[in-house]
Formats: C-alpha cells, structure tokens, sequence
C-alpha cells in the first residue's frame, strides 16, 4: 500500500519531475526573438536553471543519504530555534533516507538506489554543464526537459524491483534519449544517430518485455490457478516461486535470457552494440558522454537488481568446469565485449567513434563484476556488487570528463577527427591535460581512480573462477592502451597546425575539472567512495 | 647500529618520494617564462631526495637486519590493502642509486629549452614512481608505483627524444605495460591462492601459504612481467630502441634506474613471496640469460650507433644480473645487486656523456663519423673511459667487484653456465675499446668539432659525481656488500629452505 510517508522516500524522483516540468515551462516565459541574441538568452536561461536545479537536487539527495560523514541529523533539539527547524526539516527528509520496504512492492528505495540517484543525476548536471555551450538548434528547453526527463527514468529504472515498473523506466529513460541523439536536425549524422537508437532501442524494449512476460508466465503457471495474486511481477516473488520450485525451468531460464539480451542493448554489450558506435558519433557530444555514462550506468544497475533479485536461482558457475546460469552467460558476453569493443577502437581515426568503441569495451569489464555470483562465499559476492558500482561510478566520471573535454575541443577546434588533436598541448595545455588525464583513468593507469575500478572488478571475475576471462581481459587492456597513446600521442608529440592559443569556453572546463578532480581524489583514496557503496550488500536483498 | 638514528616519528620513506612529488606541483604552477626557476626547483628538490636517501641508508642498522623505517597506514583495509613502507639491504642502495642518477640527471636536463615546464613536471613523475616502487613493501601499492614510473617515459621519449621517437616510446611502453599486465595476473593468482587476502609482502613471505602447484604456475607470469623491465632475453627489444630515442636524462634513469626496478621485482614479488615456484623455473631463466649477457653484448659489437651500444651493453650487463638472481646463492645475489647498482651508476655516466655531452654538440652518434674528440673535450673522453672500464670489468672500479661476485656465485650453482656467460667478457672488453678509439681516438675527423662549444659546469658536477662514485666504490665495495648481503639473506634462506624441505 503506498502511504502518504513513502513521499519523502521519493523526494528526488518528485523533485527531478517538477524540475523538468517547470524548465519545459519557463520558457514560454522568455523572450522569443529570432536574433541570435535572444536565442542565446533562452539557451542561457533553460541551461542555468537546469544545471543550478540539478545542483540542488543533488545536494538534497546527498542529504537525504546522510553518506556525507557529519549530515546525520542528531536526535533531540539543540535549543535554537531556528537550528531546530532546520534540523527537523533534515530529520523529515532523513527518514525517507535508505531503508525500508519496496514502496508498493515496485520502487526499493535503498542503498543501491540511493548511490544509482546520485550518480545519475550527477552525471545530468555535469552534462547540462557540457551544454551551456553548446546551443541546441530550436527550442532549448524542451533539450534540457529531455535530459530531466531521461534522469528521472533512471532513476526508476535503478529502483524498480517490479517488472512493469522497470519496463516503464527504461522507457521513460530511453525515449527522451531517442531525441536527444538525434536533437541536430540538420546534421545527417545526428540525424542518422536518432533514427538507428530509436529503431534498435524498439526492438530491445520488445524483448526485454518479451522476456518479463515469460518470466511473469513462469510465475502464474508456478501457482497453477492461483492467478487472483498481483504480485506476480515483483522480482523477489519470482526468485522465491522458483526456489520453491526447486529444479530450474526451461521457461524462467528462457525469460532470464531475452531479459538479458534487451538490458545487453541498453547497455551496449558485444553482440547488441551494433547501435553504439553510431549513435555515439553523431549525437551532439554532451547527449553523448550523457548516453555512453548514466544511460549504460542506469542498465547495468538494472541488470544488478533483476539478475540478483528476480534470478538468483539460476546465476550458476563461471569456471570452464560448471558452465550453466546466468554467471556464464554474463561471462561469455563480457569476453566478448571486452575483445571486439577494444579491438574495433584500434583503427578508428575519430576521436568520438574511438571513444564510443572504447565504452563499449568498458561494459564489457562492468560485465565482469557480475561474474563473482558464481563465487561460492556471500563475502565475495558482495565484493562483486561492490565492485561493479565502483566501477560505475568512476566510469561515469572518467567518460564524462573526456567527452566534455572533446566537445571543448570540437567547439574550439571544429572537428573531431584524431588530427583535429595535433598538437593541442601546445595551444591549450590545460584542456589538454584534463583530457589526458580522463583517458589516462580510462587506460586504468594508477593513480587515477580507473585503475583500482579496474583491479577490482579483475578479482571479483577471479574470485568467481573466471580466471581466463581476466587473463583475455588484461591482455585487451594492454590493446586500449595503444589507441588511447594515439590520442596522447596526437595532442603532445604531434606538431600543431598553428601555434595560436586556443582558450576553451568556461563552463565546459569547469565541468571537465568537476569530472576530473574525483579522479585524482578517489583514485588515491578509494576508501571515500568505497565505504559508502559497500554499504549497498547489506540491503539490496541479495 | 647504523651511523646514527634518525627521530622515528617523521616518516622518512614517504618524505622522499614526496620530495619528487612537491616539485612537480610546484613546477606545473609556475609560470612558463620562468624555465630558469623550473630548472633549480627541479634540481634542488632532486638533490633533496638524494639527501634523504642518503640519511636514511646512514642511519639504517645492518647488524639488525631486516625492514626498517616501517611505515604502515590503513588503505583499503577490507581488502588487504595497506600503504606500507619499508627499507631493507636490497633496497636501500637502488634508494640512492635513483637520488645520484635523478639529480645528475636533473643537471643533464639544463639544455632542455622546449616545453620546459612539462618536461621537468613529467621526469619527476617518473622519478617518485622509481622511489615508491623501492619504498613499497604492499604488493599492491607496489605496483601502483610501478606503472607510475612506466607512463611518463611515453611522453618523454615521444616529445624530447630523437631517432625514431615515436616508433621507440610506443614499443617501450607497450612491452612494460605488457610486463604489468603479466605481473597483474601473478598478483591476483598470489592474494586469492594464498587464502590470506592480503597484499602485505611481508605477510606473504613470511609464511608462503600458496600451494606449490599454483606457485609454480604464478611465479611465471610474475617473474616474466618484472623481466620485461630488466631487459630479459627475449622480451630485451623494447631497450635498445628506447634508450637511443630517449632524450639524456631519460635514458639516463631508464637504463640506469628503471631497469633495475624490474630486477627488484623480480626479487621481491617473484622469488621471494613464491620460492617453490622459483625453484622450478630458476634454472630455465638460466639458461635464457646466457642468451641476454653473450648475445647482448656480440650485437654491441656490431653497433654503429653509440648509444645503441650502451643499449645492448645494457641488456647484456643485466643480463649478468638475472643471471646471478638465478644462481640464486647469496654470493650470486649479492653481486647481481651490487651490478645493479654498478651498472645504474656507470650507465647513466655513459648516457650522459654520449647523448648530452657528445650527441647534443655534434648531433650525431655514428661512429664513423666521430673520432678524435678527446682532442676537443678530454674530461668526456676520460669519463667514458672510465665507465667503459668499470664496464669490462677493470679492478678497482665498482663493474669489477659486481661481476667478480656473480660469476663465482653462478659458478658454485651453475659452472657451465658460468663458463659460457665469460665468452661476454673479451666481447665486452672489445666493443668497449672500439667505440672509446672510434670516439675520441686518433685525428679529429671533422673540423667543426674544433669550434664546439665548452662542457657546462652543471655536465661537470654531474659526470664527477658518478665517476667518484664508481671508483669508491670500487675501491671499497664493503660499504655496500654488507648492506646488499643482509638484504638478501632472507630471499636465499626462502629459497633454500624450501630445497631441504623438500615442499
């Protein structure tokens, strides 16, 4: 039953919604001229309230999750009056903090969400940071709306532990994204871009529905009758109808499959990927680093929840010994990604498409962390999730900062091209190092945070016996080290074309440095992020 | 007792690779035109360094032996990762060897004009990653180090080097990442098949837990990933190239530092935290040096390059101290971790006086078109005789003392080994005396060589620095050999006891 408590537990969701709508709405406000001036200010507007309200939804958020050592509200008052409303406030929002039952048995709102809301609507506001520059073609309200839209999905999508509730997000998070890619009209690539993510996301919300029907097809005939019970659709009651059960079926397992293949689309996995590349390099760089991060976070997270909670009984072992379950399908797909996604980045000559290879490569290590089910120990387990929402997190940092460093450089320079890079250290040093450092994090090179994400997820797939899979994984990181030096290479051996300074609009550096500085601070102190993620095992229900 | 002590409650270890780490930040801070300031900052923190690591192996005690100046913080404690630093007699020498080669070779970089600000930030870089590598004794932090001290190089040599630079950084920096990748797999197959899911290397070593099976399966991948940085036969093509595109001071730490750290991981991530599977597969690494050290040095031979000589000479002289890792006796190891040493010195004073001295003045290293410059610059010609002496081995220089040691150490393990290794020492003595009478012997060849101009004070110092150093310690090489001989005691007693074991 939803009771009028459970608002607060769905603050930010609440929040990201009246957001969206009151940006889609102020514009009607604006003045709307048809000089680039005017223009500009109504980009100008939408933009600022985007990013500052995303600012402060991030903060509440941060709050709420009282993760922050220090923002626990204390019991009691304190005597001030003042303070003691404050602090009431605080303790109100606290309350819908991590916790709890499911909210109608469809939305959990616990730690693995909590840390999902952050990242996702971090990554919108670095994002909307990336687009104050960058000015959408027609109406930019609706593009920053769109983005709101899309974090609000995510967010559902990372907290559904229903299967309509979680077809719904990847709906609403997806939809809003179509456009987006394909927000520059006029730009055949663009275009192109739209028309290819739509088509192929269609077919993979089909068979992700498709798979959930057989699934929740699986339960009715389980109860055999009993089919009055609307809880037929919720991921626990699935798993504990089939552990009842006993013996895996034909059935559930077939629906565990197609689940995986349509989450494998949103996530770009090796053989589902064919959209990425594409779509990558044709929509508008911000929509871009959006997509390759927070998108692709919001599914895997997605694919944690469902294959932990709706399949536990069928993860089976990832060693060549006992291959069977969803463990070893994962790894199977994870070896795939990791070699096709790092070996089609070799001959690429487009830094965005080298890029947008280059993530696909890295859902394949993501891929990797789910492999520790097949682990034995519970402890190990968790150090899978653990590791898999590291992963994420810097992940969605590391790719942000280097795609927004690209959309600086394609603004300032005009292309993206791996020669448009020549010699960039010598107009630009600081942009340049930015970038580096972001690819450098990708390359898993210490002491940057992508290293130890790396480390991590290579001894959770050890520990849950897929020793070869890592031994091929470690030898196709060494294959992105080459194109990644190709990049280094371009920007501080290769000679300029010219030697004049090329300074990089303000608000893009900023969300680069805002991207880049976590790099630096968690990758020496890992323990900052890691003490709140590992908070994630006690609760998810795993 | 060491010379003297030091107060215990500042941590030493961590402050010198700090004192390389400030100075990078302080560098990148510092406005371009300043380059002059960039220079000193770089140079004086450099010497700084060196001054720590000399305290530190003052006030070491060789008579107690073991770690010392132990530093140990929580990192990742809930997965047994901690940030642990210590000392002990292996590596302290490295410790110093980086301090004289860092900060001769800061004196070597003075000529260095372009891009001034990113050169220094990245050769101090490169610099902490050496010294965290020597410092570190958590598997993991280790290896951090290790990487840190790999990428740097790529930007080094691909911006200020010369002769396919390009073409020499990539190949360098993907065989050692290759040798990271390897040594990865080692580390992960060591934390979970020893069950004690910890990094701690002297928990490790302590009580060596992994089964034998899997040890002789993961000292492999281990000892291979390090070897790569040492130069091993057949993962050595990588030094040559990179060591004649390097610019000076970069070949300078590379030969002389950074191949040594693959040496010192060999050591202390390989034989001594997986003895069983050492024993396996030492004798087969043997076999394979005698490829590094004959081999090495037939190919300098025929070198027209002088600095490809250096290079090869490189391979072939670690290839002298794997081959004394391998005997595994404690004269062996001994004398490959005085060669270590020896051949860091001696080798950076040839980088410096071939690539700074002669190259950047003439602008080129081909033999044949060299001669006769010990007319124009005697103090380079009498620096590289003596590094080409202490090279072939000429008592009372410190080459001599190393190379004495390995060979009877290999000797008492391997005397065929020994024996066919020795054809490298005439070898060595003739392509030494070949490029020392090509350079400087006989008329100068090219008249332009008269107006060149005169040799820096700062090339000076630096080249003086290295040369006394070769000959005290030629002349007595006890101050180091009891320090190197505590340090290794326990990795041959590892060795060792499991032979009688019989495990």
């Amino acid at each position: 039953m939803f009771q009028i408590t459970d608002i607060p537990r769905l603050l930010p969701e609440i929040l990201l919604l009246v957001l969206a709508l009151l940006v889609l709405g102020s514009d009607i406000f604006e003045k709307w001229g048809r000089t680039p001036e005017a223009q500009l200010e109504r980009v100008r507007s939408s933009a600022s309230l985007t990013a500052i309200g995303l600012g402060l939804v991030f903060v509440i958020a941060l709050l709420q999750s009282a993760y922050v050592p220090g923002t626990r509200a204390p019991q009691g008052p304190v005597g001030n009056a003042v303070l003691d409303w404050l602090l009431t406030i605080l303790r109100n929002l606290q309350s819908g903090g991590p916790g709890g039952e499911p909210v109608t048995g469809a939305f959990a709102t616990d730690h693995l969400t909590m840390i999902a809301r952050l990242t996702f609507i971090g990554a919108a506001f670095i994002a909307s940071l990336l687009c104050l520059d960058y000015r959408p073609s027609a109406h930019p309200a609706e593009f920053y709306a769109l983005i709101l839209f899309s974090t609000l999905g995510m967010c559902l999508m990372a907290g559904a532990t229903e299967f309509i509730m979680a077809y719904l997000a990847v709906e609403l998070t997806s939809i809003p994204l179509y456009i987006l890619a394909g927000y520059f009209r006029n730009d055949a690539r663009s275009s192109e871009a739209g028309m290819k993510y739509f088509l192929f996301g269609a077919m993979s919300s089909g068979i992700l529905l498709y798979g959930m029907s057989l699934a929740y097809g699986y339960a009715a005939s389980a109860l055999a009758g009993n089919v009055t019970a609307n809880d037929l659709t919720q991921f626990g009651r699935v798993a504990q109808l089939a552990s009842d059960a006993g013996a895996g079926s034909t059935l559930l397992t077939l629906g565990m499959v197609f689940v995986i293949a349509g989450v494998g689309y949103k996530v770009a996995a090796v053989p589902f990927h064919g959209w990425a590349p594409d779509v990558y390099q044709g929509a508008p760089t911000p929509i871009t680093a959006f997509i390759s991060t927070a998108s692709k976070a919001a599914g895997f997270i997605l694919l944690l929840r469902l294959l932990t909670t709706a399949f536990p009984a069928l993860s089976g072992g990832a060693s060549l010994a006992d291959l069977g379950g969803w463990t070893s399908l994962v790894a199977f797909l994870a070896l795939l990604t990791v070699v096709v996604g790092n070996l089609a980045a070799l001959p690429q000559t487009n830094a965005k498409r080298l890029l947008a290879w280059s993530s696909v490569a890295h859902a394949g290590f993501v891929l990797l962390a789910l492999v520790a089910w097949a682990a034995p120990q519970p402890f190990d387990r968790d150090q899978g999730a653990a590791a898999l929402l590291y992963y994420l997190v810097v992940y969605t940092l590391t790719n942000l900062g280097a795609f927004g460093a690209l959309a600086a450089i394609n603004l300032i320079v005009g292309g993206d091209e791996i020669a448009d890079l020549n010699g960039l250290a010598r107009r630009n040093l600081g942009l340049a190092t930015l970038f580096t450092l972001c690819i450098l994090s990708l390359a898993g090179i210490p002491p940057l945070a992508g290293f130890f994400a790396k480390f991590y997820v290579f001894m959770a797939a050890w520990q849950g016996g897929a020793r070869w899979l890592v031994v091929v994984a470690v030898i196709t990181t060494l294959i992105s080290l080459y194109y990644y030096l190709r990049l280094l290479r371009a920007m501080f051996i290769a000679p300029p074309p010219s030697e004049t300074p090329l300074p990089a609009p303000p608000a893009i550096m900023a969300a680069v440095v805002v991207a880049v500085v976590p790099l630096i601070v968690v990758g020496l102190f890992p323990n900052l992020i890691l003490g709140v993620i590992s908070r994630v095992q006690t609760v998810a229900g795993m | 007792m060491g010379l003297f002590t030091l107060p215990t409650t500042i941590p030493w270890l961590s402050l010198i690779w700090l004192s390389t780490v400030v100075p990078a930040a302080i560098i990148a801070l510092t406005p371009r035109r300043h380059a002059e300031a960039m220079r000193w900052t770089g140079a004086i923190f450099a010497l700084l360094s060196l001054v720590l690591s000399l305290l530190v192996w003052l006030a070491y005690d060789p008579i107690r032996g073991g770690f010392q100046f132990i530093e140990r913080l929580e990192w990742m404690p809930q997965l047994g990762i901690s940030y642990l630093l210590g000392v002990d007699g292996i590596s302290l020498p490295m410790l110093v060897l980086n301090g004289v080669v860092i900060f001769t070779g800061a004196l070597m970089s003075w000529n260095i004009e372009e891009r001034v600000k990113e050169y220094w930030v990245l050769l101090l870089l490169l610099t902490t990653g050496v010294y965290g590598v020597f410092v570190a004794l958590d598997l993991f932090l280790f290896f951090v180090f290790y990487e840190l001290a790999v990428l740097p190089m790529y930007l080094l040599i691909g911006v200020w080097g010369s002769t396919r630079k390009e073409y020499g950084a990539m190949k360098l920096t993907l065989f050692l990442m290759a040798g990271s990748a390897l040594a990865i797999i080692g580390m992960l197959g060591l934390y979970f098949g020893s069950g004690l899911r910890t990094f701690d290397m002297i928990v490790l070593s302590r009580s060596v837990t992994l089964a034998g099976d899997l040890q002789r399966i993961f000292f492999l991948p281990m000892f291979a990933g390090f070897a790569v940085l040492a130069g091993m036969f057949p993962f050595h093509t990588w030094s040559p190239t990179g060591h004649v595109a390097a610019p000076t001071a970069v070949s300078m730490l590379h030969a002389g530092v950074l191949m040594k750290l693959g040496a010192y991981g060999c050591i202390r991530a390989a034989m001594w935290l997986m003895p069983v599977g050492a024993n396996l597969w030492l004798p087969i690494i043997a076999v394979l040096t005698i490829f590094n050290v004959v081999y090495g040095a037939t190919i300098a031979m025929a070198q027209r390059d002088a600095k490809f000589i250096i290079g090869y000479s490189s391979v072939s002289h670690m290839g002298l101290v794997l081959m004394g890792l391998a005997a595994a006796t404690q004269l062996a190891m001994t004398g490959a971790v005085l060669q270590m040493f020896a051949h860091g010195i001696m080798t950076a004073l040839f980088f410096a006086v071939v690539g700074r001295m002669i190259y950047e003045r003439t602008h080129t290293r081909q033999l044949p078109e060299l001669g006769g410059l010990r007319k124009v610059m005697p103090f380079a010609a009498w620096m590289f005789i003596l590094g080409g002496l202490s090279s072939m081995g000429m008592p009372g220089l410190a080459g001599f003392w190393a190379e004495f040691t390995i060979f009877l150490g290999v000797w008492e393990r391997y005397p065929l080994i020994a024996v066919i290794a020795a054809i490298s020492i005439p070898v060595t003595g003739a392509y030494i005396l070949r490029a020392v009478w090509a350079t400087f012997d006989g008329e100068v060849k090219n008249p332009e060589f008269f107006k060149l101009p005169a040799l820096t004070w700062q090339e000076r110092t630096g080249a003086i620095i290295l040369a006394v150093i070769l000959v005290v310690v030629g002349i007595y090489p006890a101050i180091l050999t009891e320090l190197i001989s505590t340090g290794v005691e326990p990795v041959v007693a590892q060795l060792t006891g499991v032979v009688v074991a019989g495990r």
